[in-house]
């Protein structure tokens, strides 16, 4: 039958027997289609389906009476979340994310003995059958460079600490040092993704993310879980930094970190346009909103919900913003403490500067970014410019904290993804080192609340290579940090994927009592 | 006025019956062989064989024993003025009263004797039990008399003043296996005070130094109980500074600056399980940092005064106020949602449980939070464990409302509009712990009304005329810092 040319539907009725298939499939399908065996199949497949739909709602949900109502995805889960589980000692956190792995060593693992080992080849017993990175598993050698650096006692704890830390150590017996964190990963991508998310793959919500849903927000007007990127120094070898690191993963993505930017405007496009007066932004809002709520009604996606939500945000912040970047009110005490570099948009001082005011106006968790710390090479002329940049600023943010009372309520963390191996990659001259990515042991430092201050947890052997005393593996720090804010990690879990999906992973985890207050 | 007749007394209290009689002369040399036994068998301090230490440990266990019987004895004479057949029973009572008792002195002798205990509380101890076995014997004699109608008040009086001795014996007892503090230790201070009268604070040279707060408390808490004043083994007391330093009959116990030949330091170190290990008895042992405090203190010249000693840090004193739970607010969550969506400032959970209270939260509408919309809250005061009102409109005029949040623990009012009247209100939050006054008019005048509250340990005043000195945040170390880092360009 010829078709008709203006004619668009298919009139042409083409059958398994036109097809371009072998002559004995065709005389097969011509055997078993029958009109009994499609009545046949026809009720299996109706029955099936009915009990999905009577059963597959309600297995899928974890919900055995199927009551949940689907077409409503509800946006504040909060009060059946039953958080925190016991009354906190810290009621906000603030995250000092030092991305690359700074070398314990030359900061606060003090280890006197090497001086003795220069260039000396390791022994193969302390690095055991550990499989190393590409970047120095053909070396030959493995020579130990002892830190370049004197080390001092410092406080009344006596806590050895870095000529390259001045700052930080006039605080030491305020900190918590942990010596014996370890990790999994021995790369950057997958260990600062177990880091923030408890996961080496990526697709999880991180840390912040956990405590944006468990917690919720204190204050309306702010994003409850904002990251603070500083600005790179062309100088230092930056791993990049990419934004699945403050992902929400599978919750709701209006519990995902906000970024704000670190240079020019906070965020972009957050005045009104010439022209746009706030009743005009408040009508096209409300007029958007209407729309998202139909899309929501035909679609169910409650990420349709999120949408609504930071629309919403956005244009609180539209207010709130400008006055949490407005430093002019700032008295000259904040400049004596923190140095002229605060001054400086997008600097880890003047972030740090950021992170206190968003303590003050209640924001959940505040996670600072500063890349740089992957010194493979060139240590003794990275490492002082690093920690020229990052000292005065951990130690203005937690003096800062302390004199404004806000530290007795808010949990300071300071790490990076891993530590550096004692032995040099690449040449050990007197003068010059480099170190590779280390997994076994690092050192972090925590303070404020919920954490014993003047403590330093955790023993290193005499190469800085396996933890001898207290190990912390990244899951019990995790662990840990969601104790101080309340949260009992084995308590706080979502369901997804079949799985009670948890921050600390499957595998089991336990809260450091030794580090607690 | 009837003059006593003695004779006649003692005629008619002591039967005439022979046996009877035998038994006031066995009464009779089984007290004075309790009185002299002291005399005889001296405790001279020194261990004796082991056995007798074997056998005398027992009396701790034993010695429930004839307490229990004793304090039976006057409830069945009380229960037995209404049913006759209990106060048959408070006689046999009475004698497995004494013998158990003067087994369980034995006993205790034994310990004393074999493990060389002497002091004050141990004498006190020994005399007590000895009355209280010579008392008990009395009793036993007496008895038959009152339960015949004679004498009605000689048993009962004598009877009272054996349950007074067995307290004051257990007590004295108890001081020394529990240390004397045992009782007073966590005491509420009124109570203490009326108590002990203000007899206490033995004079200790300079409350600030390291001895004072550091090494004493490690001794008191730890040795004290036995190289004390009432309990003084080896000759050794460890109760002041002078004593530490004037040792035992070994000699002294620490030599400045040579810790490792130091006899205190060597015996509480030495491996678990040795027979001169201390603390004795299986006590705990010292905790690792609290040798390492003697030590160093004891190597830097073990001085009375130095406040400070080089690489150990004093932990800061802190009490803990054990949290008053508030009581179930979930019965007014509609009233609380209703208020939180008029007023904007919103009550946020502690915790998932009520018990830890609610905290205000204003920050949303900080700047139009003023007084009038505190007061509205104040009806869910009894609930709110901590109110943040940093940056809100609260003048001076609130202090009134804020002193009935009566469960208050923290409080903020960093940089409002307060000055500091009206301040003294604040006295009556007896659980507040934490007050922010930083960035107000406040002055340290105002201060002073609640300087003396108890458990109010963190007080912020940063940038308010209160501030104590005016924080120089310079930075000397950066320079030496720049000089010390080699850098290689």
């Amino acid at each position: 039958m010829k078709q008709h040319p203006l004619c668009t539907d298919c009139e042409q009725n083409s059958t398994v027997m036109d097809l371009p298939i072998p002559a004995g499939l065709k005389r097969e399908w011509a055997a078993i289609e029958t009109r009994r065996r499609f009545l046949g199949r026809s009720g299996k497949v109706l029955g099936w389906a009915a009990m999905a739909s009577l059963f597959g709602e309600a297995a899928l949900h974890g919900d055995v009476h199927g009551t949940t109502p689907t077409s409503a995805p509800k946006l504040a889960p909060r009060d059946q979340l039953k958080l925190p589980h016991f009354a906190p000692k810290a009621k906000r956190a603030i995250y000092l994310f030092m991305s690359g792995g700074p070398p314990q060593i030359d900061l606060l693992d003090y280890k006197p003995n090497l001086a003795s080992l220069f260039n000396k080849d390791m022994p193969d017993s302390v690095r055991g059958n550990q499989q190393l990175t590409g970047m120095t598993a053909g070396q030959a050698h493995f020579p130990i460079a002892p830190s370049h650096w004197p080390f001092k006692q410092y406080g009344q704890t006596g806590t050895w600490v870095s000529d390259l830390l001045p700052y930080t150590a006039r605080m030491v017996d305020d900190l918590t040092i942990v010596k014996s964190v370890n990790t999994d990963a021995i790369n950057h991508e997958p260990a600062i993704m177990l880091m923030n998310t408890g996961n080496m793959n990526a697709g999880k919500p991180c840390l912040g993310s956990w405590l944006a849903y468990g917690l919720g927000s204190m204050n309306d007007n702010l994003p409850t879980f904002i990251v603070l990127q500083t600005k790179t120094n062309a100088k230092e070898n930056n791993q990049p930094v990419s934004s699945r690191l403050w992902s929400s993963g599978f919750l709701s993505s209006e519990y995902a970190g906000v970024g704000l930017r670190s240079g020019g405007d906070p965020v972009l496009y957050l005045a009104d346009p010439s022209g746009v007066d706030r009743e005009v932004r408040r009508n096209m809002l409300d007029a958007v909103e209407q729309i998202n709520r139909q899309t929501l009604e035909d679609i169910g996606d409650p990420e349709t919900n999120a949408r609504i939500a930071q629309y919403e945000m956005a244009y609180r912040m539209q207010a709130s913003v400008p006055e949490l970047v407005d430093l002019s009110k700032e008295p000259q005490s904040t400049w004596d403490l923190y140095g002229p570099d605060a001054k400086q948009p997008g600097t880890f001082a003047y972030n740090c500067l950021l992170a206190r005011r968003m303590a003050e106006r209640g924001v959940r968790f505040t996670q600072v970014y500063k890349r740089g710390w992957d010194v493979h090479d060139n240590v003794t002329g990275m490492l002082p410019l690093l920690c020229q940049e990052t000292d005065r600023g951990c130690y203005a943010l937690v003096t800062d904290l302390k004199r404004r009372g806000l530290l007795d309520d808010t949990l300071v963390i300071w790490a990076g993804e891993f530590g550096r191996t004692v032995y040099s990659q690449g040449g050990l001259t007197p003068e010059n080192y480099g170190r590779d990515h280390h997994p076994r042991c690092f050192t972090t430092w925590m303070t404020g609340g919920g954490v014993r201050p003047g403590l330093t947890f955790g023993e290193t052997d005499d190469y800085s290579y396996n933890v001898v005393k207290d190990p912390v593996h990244v899951r019990d720090f995790n662990a840990t940090i969601l104790h101080c804010l309340g949260i009992d990690h084995n308590r706080f879990t979502y369901k997804f994927q079949g799985l009670e999906q948890k921050l600390t992973s499957p595998v089991p985890a336990s809260v450091v009592n030794g580090l607690l207050a | 006025m009837a003059t006593v007749d003695l004779r006649g007394l003692a005629v008619r209290l002591i039967p005439k019956s022979r046996a009877t009689r035998k038994a006031w002369i066995a009464a009779f040399v089984i007290t004075i062989a309790l009185l002299l036994l002291p005399a005889i068998v001296r405790l001279d301090g020194k261990p004796h064989a082991d056995w007798l230490q074997f056998v005398g440990r027992f009396h701790p266990l034993a010695v429930h024993l004839p307490i229990g019987l004793i304090v039976l004895v006057p409830v069945l004479e009380i229960a037995g003025a209404f049913r006759p057949p209990l106060r048959e029973a408070a006689g046999f009572v009475l004698a497995l009263a004494v013998v158990a008792c003067i087994g369980t002195l034995i006993l205790g002798y034994l310990l004393a004797y074999g493990s060389g205990d002497t002091g004050t509380t141990v004498a006190r101890h020994m005399w007590g039990g000895i009355a209280l076995a010579i008392g008990l014997l009395l009793c036993l004699l007496v008895r038959p008399t009152w339960s015949a109608g004679d004498f009605p008040r000689v048993y009962p009086a004598l009877l009272a003043c054996v349950l007074f001795t067995l307290l004051w014996t257990a007590h004295q007892g108890g001081s020394l296996t529990h240390g004397s503090n045992y009782l007073t230790q966590y005491m509420p201070a009124p109570l203490k005070r009326w108590a002990l009268l203000g007899a206490v604070n033995a004079a200790v040279p300079n409350a600030d130094s390291f001895y004072a707060k550091r090494i004493h408390p490690i001794l008191d808490a730890n040795c004290v109980g036995c190289h004390g004043a009432s309990k003084t083994e080896g000759g050794l007391r460890l109760d002041s500074y002078e004593m530490l330093m004037k040792g035992g009959k070994d000699g002294p116990v620490l030599l400045p600056r040579r810790a490792d030949n130091s006899l205190l330091i060597q015996r509480v170190t030495l491996p678990a399980g040795n027979q001169h290990f201390m603390p004795a008895e299986g006590r705990p042992p010292l905790k690792p940092d609290q040798i390492a405090s003697i030590r160093a203190w004891v190597d830097q010249g073990a001085s009375p005064d130095a406040n400070t000693v080089a690489g150990v840090s004093i932990p800061a004193e802190v009490k803990e106020l054990p949290l008053q739970p508030v009581g179930d607010y979930t019965k007014f969550m509609d009233e609380i949602r209703q208020m939180e969506n008029s007023q904007g400032a919103k009550l946020l959970p502690v915790s998932s449980k009520p018990s830890d209270g609610l905290i205000l939260n204003t920050v949303d509408v900080a700047a139009s939070f003023g007084d009038p919309q505190l007061a509205q809250f104040e009806k869910f005061a009894p609930y709110i464990v901590e109110a943040d009102l940093a940056r809100t409109a609260i003048t001076d005029a609130s202090f009134e409302t804020l002193g009935r949040f009566t469960h208050l623990r923290a409080l903020h009012l960093e940089s409002t509009a307060v000055t500091g009247n009206g301040l003294a209100r604040l006295a009556a939050l007896s659980q507040l712990i934490y007050l922010n006054l930083s960035e107000t008019k406040v002055t340290a005048a105002n201060l002073s009304s609640i300087r003396s509250m108890p458990h109010l340990r963190h007080i912020y005043l940063f940038n308010s005329p209160a501030q104590p000195a005016p924080a120089s945040v310079a930075a000397p170390d950066h320079d030496s810092a720049q000089s010390n880092t080699r850098s290689t360009q």
